[in-house]
């Protein structure tokens, strides 16, 4: 029964699709009401069938229906509830209806608060939508098809993989990873609707923008996420590995970043329109490569699914979705014309331009160092890698220059910038990069990199604070308020920058923690015996005991390991080393002690009852990189949420954006 | 940039006939004698780490031999530890187990073949891209809009009816805000444009 | 509601292609369409050996149990079949038999066995009980297993007569594989 309702909701969800698809493209071609109510009807009706698909997989799971094929796959009567739950997207097919639900939610909400909206452009995106939802809808029907019946169900099934059921991170990562990566469609949806009605205006932007930024948050919290889950749960001491399926998820994110900065100066000055649609059409493009790099096998990572139909069927979408924005941005892309001009010499205008050549730099890197091995192997037949070494060899120059146009782009002024206006806006926040670099000096930082880093964070961070709190000391100038009051009333009227600033000072923390975290940690390997001790820096190591403990889906030895630091007891630590049913090598977990300044990190090679060999690491400043990707989403949140003037500004009747735009800003 | 890279590293591999480069150019015999000095103490550590990190664990999923703790990735570390000490140098050691596992091994691609493609097509692009930007900032500053530009109600209006830029109201107090607005926002200094008309 | 609502099949029929979009789009689309395309069911957990067709490592591993050691120099002439293998390893199990037979059948060929990341006690154990028609090596810190390129196990390399590696064959092998790749050793690669 159950797999035979799910197999129908998912036909109907091809069926709304495909002709919400139809209608939408059709009514932007000829706009009547009766078109667009129908397109919106159908935009809803796909979302619905969406999570009750979900909903019925997720009923299957939690029943142990191992009538199902998805649950007789991955369900197992042995695991806790949350892993049942979680089960839905723990595997491939199963991965693909969460899409499909995530991309219904994103559509019906964006279809929802534009229904009145923009009228020549939403049916057009809508239909787009449809389209890339009536594709997943196919994927779910045919080759990814999770509710095959199974003619002789058995009593129990494997669960899902033991590498994710180890921390609850799994609860997490994926839904925000999911958020972040499906809601890049409806930008996609968005931008192909200004191409093909051919024109973007600032009305129009403003809903492109809020929706990349929305996603844009959530992308950031996954990846950063992805980072710490390796962190704590994989046990090599590291959070970023240049892994495949990690680079398909930092992609994305480096051309919708690129896209958020250029749609300001969209809004600001009218240029750059065409850009901005390309790179907002690139973010979508890529995340289908990322799934088609997860999803098809031919990539050698730690995510890899195994190989399947699946694979070929994305890559003729990614075929098709190319071709179809190519065609489509060289047909359109002109007619969005230039209102404006942007400056050509030293000016904040410029440094926009440096940095989203250095954001298309970014991505052109990973993605050559990532599909590389595939090249070589079709023009010389041998099989090679590009690992880590190469990808961080080739990023830090990159961090490093962007960190440096965050902090000498805000610094100079829109227009072209005086001799006198560049040594005033260019000299002060020197003095914080000396400042910077010299405690890192101090603080036995010799490594060039990260020094220029400090250098550069110290700069930028100064002119990051100086702006955002310049509408703060000109209301107080100008206005006489008080800080708080003065505060207030910028809030109100200058939120988008506030949080735009805000998030700056979290990427500058973030790029300074992972540049001194890299290349200011020590390691070591020590056996120890019961009661030995090993010392790392100011801390020491004392194994006390192994133990072990029996879950029901899996058994664990824990090693209890005493640290303390300069003479002070800090309590013990327990990494353990788990064995999981159907592995046979054991799968570790790291302990991890994190404070502000630096993380101690155990992680166990062997161990049996006397002994046990440990990896023990001391990484400064991990716990920072966390803070600031939380600083990075705040900041993004802040600049969501409209402020007060914009939404006059929108309510009465049309003025020129030119005044608008200054916003007591320089 | 990308396109004329990709074609002249096809026309390269093309060239050198498409034949399997043997990896190193060692002697069949062996990777040769020890050509560094021989290693010890803190400074072995380090090497071995360094080194380490640039070897592929064959076991693990994209790991390196530094970071893994699969016995294969150990047993590597340890060899990579006796030929230091041994006083083989890094490219030595690297040749040793490409030998035996294939470039497959090596976490940084060597220089050959097609490989310079992706280590120096991110220095191409990032010339191209300057260029790029360069040629567009030389292009006239006052690029009146597309012919086929069609201008939103809503939008920005066309230049012609906003007030020219070196218009000042009559009022002598709003003149004076109009003059420093335009200071702050467009650097002309005392909110006078530097050129006549706009 | 906008009033700027013009006919849009005029506005699509007058629209020029941009060529500097379209070529610059094609020339990254295509190349990189068409390198995914052709990686299509590659396997990359794979790997081809650089082995192939060129001198065994050298090697002398005393045999489980102890005993003086086998070295592959001494056994030059021969053609010889190295097995990697280990207790823990399941298809290695389903093998033995085959290897075993084949070694009986094929006297004129050195069947030689390396015992691949397992304890000597257990390897002892599991041969006391499976009686073995050829020598099972130690290798202590996987030396040979690192300079034959091992990736796990069950791994096999076909030596011929000369020292040279004809083959490798990674999984579980039957009677028949054996047969048919002892038979290219004895050729001897060209």
């Amino acid at each position: 029964m159950v797999p035979i309702l799910g197999r129908i909701l998912i036909l109907m969800a091809l069926l709304a699709a495909s002709a919400g698809a139809l209608v939408g493209f059709a009514t932007g071609m000829r706009p009547n009401a009766a078109g667009w109510k129908w397109a919106r009807r159908l935009a809803y009706a796909f979302a619905a069938f969406m999570v009750l698909a979900n909903l019925t997989m997720e009923y299957a799971l939690l029943t142990h229906d191992f009538s199902v094929s998805y649950v007789a796959h991955v369900g197992s009567r042995s695991v806790p509830t949350w892993v049942s739950i979680v089960s839905l997207w723990s595997s491939l097919e199963g991965s693909i209806l969460f899409w499909g639900l995530v991309m219904g939610l994103y559509i019906a909400v964006a279809t929802w608060r534009n229904a009145d909206k923009h009228p020549e452009y939403m049916p057009y995106a809508v239909g787009v939508w449809l389209a890339c939802g009536a594709f997943f809808s196919f994927l779910l029907a045919g080759p990814a098809q999770p509710f095959a019946t199974v003619l002789n169900p058995a009593m129990d099934g494997p669960g899902p993989n033991p590498l994710l059921q180890n921390h609850y991170l799994m609860v997490i990562h994926p839904p925000f990873l999911y958020s972040g990566y499906v809601g890049m469609t409806i930008p996609f949806g968005l931008a192909c609707a200004a191409l093909l009605v051919g024109r973007l205006g600032n009305d129009f932007i403003r809903p492109l923008r809020n929706f990349l930024l929305f996603s844009w948050i959530f992308l950031t919290c996954a990846i950063v996420l992805g980072g710490w889950w390796a962190y704590e749960v994989l046990g090599w001491g590291g959070y970023w590995a240049w892994d495949p399926v990690e680079n398909a998820s930092f992609l994305p994110w480096l051309t919708a970043t690129a896209a958020l900065h250029s749609a300001l100066l969209v809004e600001r000055k009218g240029v750059l329109k065409g850009w901005t649609t390309i790179l907002v059409l690139a973010t979508y493009l890529l995340t289908i490569l990322g799934t088609f790099m997860t999803r098809s096998g031919v990539f050698n990572s730690v995510h890899s699914f195994t190989q399947s139909a699946i694979g070929p069927t994305i890559l003729v979408f990614l075929a098709a979705a190319l071709l179809f924005s190519l065609v489509l941005l060289a047909l359109r892309v002109d007619s969005l014309g230039t209102e404006g001009h942007l400056e050509t010499g030293p000016s904040r205008d410029v440094m926009f331009l440096v940095q989203n050549l250095l954001f298309v730099l970014f991505t052109f890197t990973v993605l050559l160092g990532t599909v590389f091995p595939l090249i070589v192997e079709a023009v010389r037949g041998v099989q090679m890698s590009v690992g880590r070494p190469y990808f961080d060899r080739m990023s830090v120059p990159v961090g490093v220059a962007l960190l440096f146009v965050m902090g000498v782009g805000p610094a100079l002024p829109w227009g072209r910038a005086t001799a006198q206006q560049m040594r005033s806006a260019l000299l002060p926040p020197l003095l914080s990069a000396v400042l910077l670099a010299v405690v890192g000096l101090l603080l036995g930082v010799r490594n060039a990199w990260t020094l220029l880093a400090l250098l550069f964070g110290g700069f930028t961070a100064q002119v990051t604070l100086s702006e955002m709190f310049l509408p703060v000391r000109q209301r107080m100038r100008s206005h006489g308020e008080g800080f708080v009051e003065a505060f207030r009333q910028a809030q109100l009227r200058g939120r988008r920058r506030f949080g735009a600033y805000v998030t700056h000072a979290g990427a500058i923390l973030a790029i300074a923690s992972i540049a001194v975290s890299s290349t200011m940690g020590s390691s070591k390997e020590v056996q120890l015996k019961q009661g030995e001790t090993a010392t790392l820096g100011a801390y020491s190591l004392t194994f006390v005991n192994a133990e072990r403990v029996a879950e029901p889906h899996r058994e664990s030895v824990l090693a209890r390991v005493d640290i303390s630091k300069n003479g002070r007891s800090l309590g013990a630590l327990y990494p353990r080393m788990n064995q999981y049913e159907n592995q046979r090598e054991p799968i570790g977990t790291p302990a991890v002690r994190s404070s502000l300044t630096e993380d101690l990190y155990l992680s166990i090679h062997n161990i049996d009852s006397d002994s046990v060999g440990l990896l023990v690491l001391i990484n400064p400043m991990v716990s920072w990189i966390w803070i600031a990707t939380a600083i990075m989403a705040l900041g993004g949140l802040v600049a969501l949420v409209p402020s007060m003037r914009r939404m006059a500004v929108t309510a009465s009747p049309p003025v020129p954006t030119a005044p608008v735009a200054i916003e007591g800003s320089r | 940039m990308t396109p004329v890279a990709f074609a002249l590293a096809s026309i390269l591999a093309i060239a050198s006939g498409g034949q399997q480069i043997p990896p190193g150019s060692a002697p069949a015999a062996g990777i040769g004698a020890p050509k560094g000095p021989q290693l010890s103490g803190p400074e072995l550590d380090k090497r071995t780490d360094d080194i380490g990190a640039l070897l592929r664990c064959p076991v693990c999923q994209g790991l390196s031999v530094a970071d893994s703790p699969a016995t294969m990735a150990r047993n590597m570390k340890a060899e990579v530890r006796e030929k230091l000490a041994k006083g083989y140098d890094q490219e030595q050691i690297l040749a040793y187990f490409e030998r035996s596992y294939g470039e497959f091994v090596r976490l940084q691609p060597p220089m050959r073949g097609v490989n310079w493609l992706v280590w120096f097509g991110p220095v191409a692009a990032l010339i191209a891209g300057g260029a790029v930007i360069a040629w567009a900032m030389r292009r006239s500053p006052h690029q009146p809009a597309a012919a086929g530009g069609r201008q939103d109600a809503l939008a920005a209006p066309a230049a012609s009816d906003l007030p020219s830029r070196d218009s000042v109201p009559t009022d002598p107090k709003l003149a004076a805000a109009v003059r420093r607005v335009r200071m702050l926002a467009y650097g002309w200094p005392q909110g006078v444009s530097p050129k006549a008309g706009s | 509601m906008t009033t700027a609502v013009t006919s849009r099949p005029e506005e699509a029929r007058r629209s020029r292609v941009n060529p500097k979009v379209l070529a610059g789009g094609l020339a990254v689309a295509l190349p990189l369409l068409a390198v995914l395309v052709a990686n299509l069911g590659r396997d990359p957990r794979s790997v081809r050996s650089p082995l192939i067709g060129r001198p065994a490592p050298a090697f002398s591993l005393v045999p489980v149990g102890g005993g003086a050691p086998v070295s592959l120099e001494k056994l030059s002439g021969k053609p010889v079949v190295i097995n990697f293998w280990a207790t823990w390893c399941v298809p290695c199990f389903e093998e033995h038999a085959a290897l075993t037979a084949a070694a009986r059948g094929l006297p004129d060929v050195q069947f030689l066995g390396v015992v691949y990341e397992d304890e000597e006690a257990r390897t002892q154990e599991f041969l006391r009980q499976r009686p073995s028609a050829y020598p099972s090596l130690i290798d202590p810190e996987g030396k040979a297993a690192i300079a034959y390129g091992v990736f796990g196990v069950p791994e096999t390399f076909f030596i011929d007569g000369s020292g040279r590696i004809v083959d490798k064959y990674v999984g579980p092998m039957t009677r028949s594989t054996i047969a048919a790749l002892v038979a290219r050793a004895k050729e001897g690669a060209r």
